[in-house]
């Protein structure tokens, strides 16, 4: 009982959502289109953080966030590269992540698509020369699409994903 | 049929003797096992002609032993099934045996190993030819005895004396009782011949057959291992030598299924419903809880000892249902009833049999029991891996293996208890399908287990890396079984009528029930399932078949891209990485909590500096066997209690002992004169 009296005392404590963009709705559209025309069913998506700042991480969260929520148009993000399409790599790649990265996109079946985000997966940003930082992105593993921004935001990242997708 | 019963004594008597005149070396493990599969094919094919001709074999010795009515074999085919069941596992497991006992030279009496192995085959034949109550207790005390000293090979290892103490308490407790049955049947009848007894049974009283029954039940149960009184398998399979463990877990087990079938079935001619249903309940008892505490062993043939639980539990359905529709008058779902559990028992003799000699192969090439121990060992002994995968699937119960046709018929069975209007049985049969259906899906479960942890991975441990694989004997005796996992998966059809044909005169059996298991893999009356075991095998194949050819239909690329098992991206795997046993079981071990109430202990070694960073970790988990502990902590403290009163008795001096004797005397010369 007390449970419900609580629930009628506080009422709705969540904001209302923003006006959706257009252009993200159309995006997410186009993504889902060219995946299934490339894969034959919708998008998965493994993230890796080769050593990121986090920043990409909170905008990548943000794909999925109900603003966004780009798993109604089946752009799903899955916890293995055994299960993924597509990879999504932040961050500059740092030594420790040098050899994970590589790891992991030997384990993603082909075929398969890189997307960098972020400034510091092409340019090595502001962390370039560090003692930790092995490199950029595509010194590693090839890269499908670039992604600037620091952070670039949601829908940045789905041009990203759908020109990844759009070169195949 | 007189000279398959010489030739099968007589090879026992020279695997033995041959032990005794010239144990080890090559040669003279080659005699024993030549005298063991002598023997053992004698006795298949003597069981073979009984079964298939239904002419009883009788062969009487009164001059051998002049007590009580002397020595008397009578093999029906009740008891042909049960010596050919002994014949058959005694030629692979005495192949195996040549190599196994290798290991042993040096480390344990090889002459005592090799005659007392032929000793116990030869006894154990002996239990089901039987025709009187004094050849019965003699074959089946000398089966006890032979096995008792046959798990003591390992003496070297303190738990082995214990596990044999175990052994003995329990299989004497059990002929006890098993001979006060005896006893309660023969005060009113003329002879203790089975013949008479069958006779006189129907004069017992109602208390007096349910006297014998639940005593029969208690001292045959015992042997069988079903559940309050399964203590001794886990201890003493573990401990004797893996193809004295196969013929142990395998046949010797079922003696006590073939006791209750003789005492239950035969002499009383089955009973009331409340008999079935005891049945019923112990044996859903003994598949589920055998198969939980299975679930959680870490030792390879502790937890096959603990699927015998199971398995005894399973055919004790089988039978139980058999008896339960007896009562009811239902002659046709009583023969299926009785029949599944029969041929659970061949069945789980095969797999269960294969399977401890497979442990036994992993066993001896790696020196422990250790689960945890283990890994990787089908890339270095594929065709063990081989044939412990064909024991596994059968025992899970996969079609088209063995295990699925008798479980099929089990459920069966239980499905047509629908038939009875009776509330309680309304009651009973549905909670044992929903056991059993419990048991079967856990028991596939610990499979996946054994054989994954065993066999699959990285090694665990140095002594894993450096495995062999077995000897060519041994690779033998698994092979011949494996093989007769599949063909009695296949070919129920066959078997079924044989094993329908043994019920014939028992109880109230009718021929006309008995030709009904001539379609009864295929139709079951009054169910509404259908079996037909060649068709599910042909499926599998066309599915696996179909299977690459529908993909490369559907254009998926040719060659396969081998790379590394996914580590999360770890720079080298070691197996430290692996899923170990403890932790496979671990989900199950949370949901049964109550009935493990397992004891956790973790502790973590951290760096004097920062706790930030581990030493090292150490984890330890046991489970507490409550239920053994609250049902034999008194009775052993009892025992002990009395132990220490008695030994006073026991002073050592001569002169004391002289006057017990005399004491003895004088008392029985009293008792004499005053009796009558």
């Amino acid at each position: 009982m007390r449970l419900f009296s609580k629930i009628l005392q506080v009422g709705l404590a969540t904001e209302p959502l923003p006006p959706t963009s257009h252009e993200v709705v159309r995006l997410l559209h186009e993504v889902d289109d060219r995946a299934r025309r490339l894969f034959g069913r919708a998008l998965a998506i493994r993230e890796v953080d080769a050593g990121s700042c986090n920043g990409c991480e909170l905008e990548i969260t943000g794909l999925t966030s109900p603003v966004y929520d780009s798993e109604r148009f089946g752009v799903h993000f899955v916890a293995s590269p055994r299960h993924a399409d597509l990879l999504l790599v932040t961050g500059p790649v740092t030594r420790n992540m040098a050899v994970p990265l590589v790891k992991t996109y030997e384990a993603t079946p082909a075929p398969k698509l890189v997307v960098a985000v972020g400034d510091c997966s092409r340019t090595c940003g502001v962390f370039k020369g560090g003692y930790g930082v092995a490199g950029s992105v595509d010194q590693f593993v090839p890269v499908d699409a670039f992604v600037d921004g620091c952070p670039p935001e949601p829908a940045a990242i789905l041009r990203g994903i759908l020109a990844a997708v759009g070169r195949r | 049929m007189r000279s398959l019963f010489a030739l099968m004594l007589a090879g026992y008597a020279l695997g033995a003797a041959a032990a005794v005149l010239r144990p080890g070396g090559r040669g003279g493990r080659g005699l024993v096992a030549a005298g063991a599969v002598l023997g053992g094919a004698a006795g298949l094919a003597l069981a073979l002609q009984v079964l298939l001709t239904g002419t009883p074999f009788v062969l009487e010795a009164p001059a051998v032993l002049s007590i009580a009515d002397g020595l008397l074999f009578r093999i029906d085919r009740l008891g042909a099934l049960f010596l050919g069941l002994v014949g058959f596992l005694a030629v692979p497991c005495g192949l195996y045996g040549a190599a196994y006992s290798e290991g042993y030279e040096g480390r344990a009496s090889l002459r005592l190993l090799g005659a007392l192995l032929n000793l116990f085959l030869l006894t154990m034949s002996l239990v089901p030819c039987a025709g009187n109550v004094l050849t019965f207790l003699f074959m089946w005390e000398g089966m006890s005895l032979t096995s008792y000293f046959l798990v003591l090979t390992e003496t070297d290892e303190p738990e082995t004396v214990l596990a044999g103490g175990w052994y003995l308490a329990m299989t004497h407790a059990g002929l006890a009782l098993a001979l006060a049955a005896f006893l309660l049947m023969a005060t009113s009848s003329a002879s203790t011949t089975f013949g008479d007894l069958r006779a006189a049974a129907p004069a017992l009283s109602p208390s007096a057959r349910n006297a014998v029954f639940l005593l029969a039940l208690l001292g045959f149960g015992s042997k069988a291992g079903i559940m309050p009184l399964h203590v001794w398998l886990p201890r003493a399979h573990p401990a004797a030598p893996s193809h004295v463990s196969a013929l142990m877990s395998g046949v010797m087990i079922k003696m006590g299924v073939y006791g209750l079938l003789r005492v239950g079935l035969d002499l009383l001619g089955g009973g009331p419903t409340w008999w079935g249903a005891l049945l019923i309940g112990l044996g859903a008892l003994s598949a589920v809880i055998g198969v939980l505490y299975a679930l959680m062993e870490h030792d390879l043939k502790r937890l096959l000892a603990y699927h015998s639980v199971e398995n005894i539990g399973i055919i004790f359905i089988g039978i139980g249902a058999g008896l339960m529709f007896q009562s009811f008058g239902l002659p046709a779902l009583a023969t299926l009833g009785m029949v599944a559990g029969l041929y659970h028992t061949i069945n789980h003799a095969c797999f269960k049999g294969l399977l401890f000699l497979g442990a036994g192969s992993v066993a001896h090439a790696l020196g422990t029991r250790n689960m945890e121990e283990m890994g990787g060992l089908i890339k270095r002994m594929p065709r063990t891996a081989l044939f412990f995968l064909v024991g596994a699937c059968a025992i899970s119960a996969l079609p088209p293996l063995n295990g699925f046709a008798s479980e099929w018929l089990v459920f069966q069975a239980l499905l047509g208890g629908s038939a009875i209007p009776q509330p309680e049985v309304a009651v009973v049969m549905p909670l044992a399908v929903a056991m059993l259906a419990l048991a079967s899906g856990l028991a596939a479960a610990c499979f996946v287990k054994a054989f994954g942890i065993t066999f699959l991975a990285i090694p665990r441990s140095a002594r894993a890396e450096q495995a062999h694989e077995a000897p060519r004997s041994m690779q033998a005796g698994m092979a011949m079984l494996a093989i007769a996992c599949v063909a009695l998966g296949l070919l129920p059809f066959a078997v079924a009528p044989i094993l329908g044909s043994t019920l014939a005169g028992l109880g109230r059996v009718t021929p006309a029930a008995i030709e009904l298991t001539r379609s009864l893999p295929l139709q079951v009356p009054g169910a509404s399932g259908q079996m037909s075991p060649p068709l599910l095998a042909l499926g599998l194949v066309v599915l696996l078949a179909l299977l690459p050819l529908g993909l490369r239909l559907l254009g998926a690329e040719r060659r396969g891209r081998v790379g590394d098992t996914w580590g999360c991206g770890r720079i080298g795997q070691t197996p430290r990485m692996e899923y170990t046993a403890t932790a496979f079981a671990e989900p199950l071990r949370r949901v049964f909590a109550e009935l493990y109430r397992p004891t956790r202990d973790l502790s973590i070694d951290f760096h004097p500096a920062s706790k930030y960073f581990v030493q090292s970790i150490a984890y330890r988990s046991e489970i507490h066997p409550w239920i053994e502990r609250l049902l034999y902590n008194w009775p052993l403290r009892g025992i002990r209690r009395a132990a220490v009163w008695v030994r006073r008795l026991q002073a050592g001096s001569l002169h004391l002992y002289l006057f017990y004797l005399t004491l003895a005397f004088l008392v029985l010369l009293t008792m004499a004169r005053w009796w009558r």
